[in-house]
């Protein structure tokens, strides 16, 4: 997936905190290997963080080197925004360069947004290993019939892998300008890069969008001068281009693609697409790309951009919809689904063993857990809501089990 | 919220009226022009839809100096050859210069009367690209634009409403009260905050919140008629008082440890399996292995 003339070797010098093996592979080339990134345990696969540990877990253990990442935004662009600036924020701290286009806001508006990285990584936040760890049997109400079942873990919901592979980071605070200045970054701003604004004609029929082709010369260009299709003789060390697109396709960019039902230009983005994934086969990048597909009426359109990116995974927030007061998702933001998992030379992929994933924003982590519906103790059909089991009252309860109070503990 | 947001004082916003053919939204916008008008603000006004004599009918007079209209409802698409406003002059550059008829550059507000008028004969993509840069660019402090959303695809609509930072959304309201108006408003910081209330447009064109309209969708689960508790009126007793309670509570069950009982099976403490072993004198104990020498 990598550049062609480049053999992946075990890193030997940097270790992993918390790897359970002293094992270390014989490695044959004095490769020196780029920071921030690993060798994927699946396939080999060069692979880097996205920012988000969820996330690496849930699309294989990272994004690979050269594939692209499709997120389709949620209603009003909260989250699928905070993931690119997650992505950004994991390549400033492990030093790669990054690559911001956006129609919408200055890409160095968004840099100045990017969320401050907790350096400590002993004191991580709380992961799941731990809290199974920590609960001892005076701090837990104890149980009276089922106590041999007492110290066993918790069923695990929240996804995640046993080595660290990623930061974490503090939503709540802005990462430090001088850690930002650090890191390389190129811009690309719609609106100082378009050509002669073109003037549509009467009949309202609009010419090809040149924004795409401007942006993938841009982008190569950027890629060629700076060496990472290997065409620089490396004098230095190599380093990986990362590439956050936000928002194609909408309507910003000059394409009608969200605006209309048959878009006089649909395959301006597919092309784009097309293009674009070729020229990260043959260099040592990774993309992430943006697309508010909920403005996309075309949904076979849709399906053509989905293919032509290697993974996909689509948000859809709560915020606004009427699932907002459904007790079933009271504690997540949203769901998340993921579309398509990439095959990169091998046969199979590791698709995760639960479809229904749901994700919620802590000031400290992005976490995606499983969804689950919780066990059905009512006394009637009707499925009684978490909210009902803890004992408090809620609007919609259903008038069931009139012998019994608020509590419902089981009485044998 | 309706009301904060007809004041709606922050730069760079881009407040959006959308209405359908049940309920007319120009009431709203002429409202809006009036609070505008009242805080001592420059408005702007590209009049597609109506004259400005109907536009101007109710509205604050004492301001009228600062209510500069743009009559493009006589001759929209220039057929004359002298027109004062056409749909073609929607640039940057043409309001530009409109704007620089007045020549004191405060706080100007660009009411626009009605976006579908643009939609209609301007590229959707092309006039998000306009307003994105007439909101960033500094030129003008607020827009709010009318739109009628049965008018257009739900994609041009939808992408419409992704650029604003407000959107009213004004539909009739039931049983004979006053009109329904959904809102939905995104600050600077990226939250997100909704509402839904019940309004209704007085004689001077303010706005009264009638009330708050609870949020719809919860419907209450208890039925109508009361079920039948097979409970009660029975021979046997089902229930129990309080001090036969506590007794069932206190008799200890079957398999059930002392607590120190419990903790002691919970972590087994060491050396509780050992085997000691000595070998005496008879014993032949010989540390290899038997299987050693087989050759297998």
């Amino acid at each position: 997936m990598a550049a062609p003339n480049m053999s992946v070797g075990k890193p030997t010098a940097d270790r992993l905190p918390c790897n359970t093996t002293s094992f270390q592979k014989k490695s044959r080339s004095k490769l020196v290997s780029i920071p921030g990134t690993r060798p994927s345990i699946q396939n080999g696969q060069l692979i880097v963080s996205t920012g988000v540990t969820s996330l690496d877990y849930v699309i294989g253990g990272g994004l690979a080197v050269g594939t692209l990442l499709l997120i389709e935004e949620d209603r009003y662009d909260s989250y699928s925004r905070m993931l690119l600036k997650y992505f950004l924020a994991e390549g400033v701290v492990c030093g790669h360069e990054l690559y911001v286009a956006s129609a919408l806001d200055h890409p160095n508006d968004i840099l100045q947004e990017l969320p401050a990285p907790i350096l400590d990584d002993i004191a991580s936040p709380k992961t799941v290993e731990d809290q199974a760890k920590s609960c001892d049997p005076e701090s837990q109400d104890a149980m009276k019939i089922a106590w041999r079942y007492q110290h066993l873990p918790k069923v695990q919901t929240a996804l995640a892998s046993s080595s660290r592979f990623g930061h974490y980071y503090d939503v709540s605070k802005t990462m430090d300008p001088e850690i930002c200045q650090a890191a390389r970054c190129h811009g690309f701003y719609l609106p100082e890069h378009s050509t002669a604004v073109t003037s549509p004609t009467a009949t309202g029929q609009s010419p090809m969008p040149e924004t795409y082709s401007s942006l993938l010369n841009n982008l190569q260009e950027v890629v060629h001068r700076e060496g990472f299709d290997g065409s620089v003789p490396q004098t230095k060390s190599r380093n990986i281009l990362r590439i956050g697109l936000h928002s194609l396709g909408s309507a910003l960019w000059g394409d009608d693609l969200c605006c209309r039902e048959n878009p006089s230009h649909g395959h301006a983005l597919t092309t784009f697409l097309y293009g674009l994934r070729a020229m990260l086969r043959s260099s040592l990048s990774v993309a992430v790309v943006t697309v508010p597909s909920h403005l996309i009426q075309n949904r076979a359109l849709m399906g053509n951009v989905t293919r032509l990116c290697d993974t996909a995974i689509a948000l859809e927030s709560f915020r606004g919809s009427e699932r907002e007061t459904n007790p079933l998702y009271k504690d997540y933001h949203g769901l998340l689904d993921v579309r398509q998992l990439p095959y990169l030379n091998c046969l199979v992929c590791d698709l995760p063993d639960n479809k229904d994933l749901a994700f919620k924003l802590k000031r400290k982590q992005f976490t995606i857990e499983r969804l689950h519906l919780p066990p059905d103790l009512s006394e009637t059909v009707s499925r009684v809501s978490r909210g009902e089991l803890t004992g408090t009252a809620m609007v919609g309860s259903s008038g069931c089990g009139s012998g019994s109070t608020g509590n419902r503990h089981l009485d044998f | 919220m309706l009301l904060e947001v007809l004041q709606g004082t922050e730069a760079g916003g881009f407040i959006l009226i959308q209405d359908s053919v049940n309920y007319c939204g120009r009431h709203l916008l002429k409202s809006c022009i009036n609070t505008a008008l009242k805080r001592e603000e420059v408005v702007h006004v590209l009049g597609f839809e109506v004259s400005q004599e109907e536009l101007n009918d109710g509205l604050d007079r004492t301001s009228a100096q600062r209510l500069h209209f743009h009559n493009a409802y006589s001759d929209p698409l220039g057929w004359t050859g002298n027109s004062p406003f056409t749909v073609h002059q929607f640039t940057l550059e043409d309001i530009g210069t409109l704007l620089k008829q007045t020549p004191q550059a405060k706080a100007v507000t660009l009411v626009i009367d009605s976006l579908s008028w643009i939609l209609r004969h301007h590229d959707p993509a092309a006039i998000c690209q306009k307003l994105q840069a007439l909101k960033k660019g500094g030129v003008v402090r607020a827009v709010i634009g009318l739109l009628h959303s049965d008018l257009h695809q739900r994609g041009t609509v939808g992408s419409i409403c992704h650029l604003a930072t407000s959107v009213i959304t004004v539909a009739p309201g039931t049983r004979g009260l006053g009109a329904v108006a959904k809102i939905t408003r995104r600050t600077k910081s990226g939250k997100l905050m909704q509402d839904e209330e019940i309004f209704s447009i007085n004689e001077d064109l303010t706005v009264t919140i009638q009330s708050k309209r609870s949020h719809p969708g919860s419907t209450p689960m208890n039925t109508d008629e009361s079920e039948v508790d097979p409970t009660a009126n029975l021979t046997f007793n089902l229930r129990l008082s309080d001090t036969q309670r506590e007794a069932k509570e206190k008799l200890p069950l079957p398999f059930v440890f002392s607590k120190e009982k419990k903790s002691a099976l919970l972590h087994p403490g060491t050396g509780s399996g050992r085997i000691l072993y000595e070998p005496d004198a008879n014993d032949d104990y010989d540390q290899e292995d038997p299987d050693d020498d087989l050759d297998v």
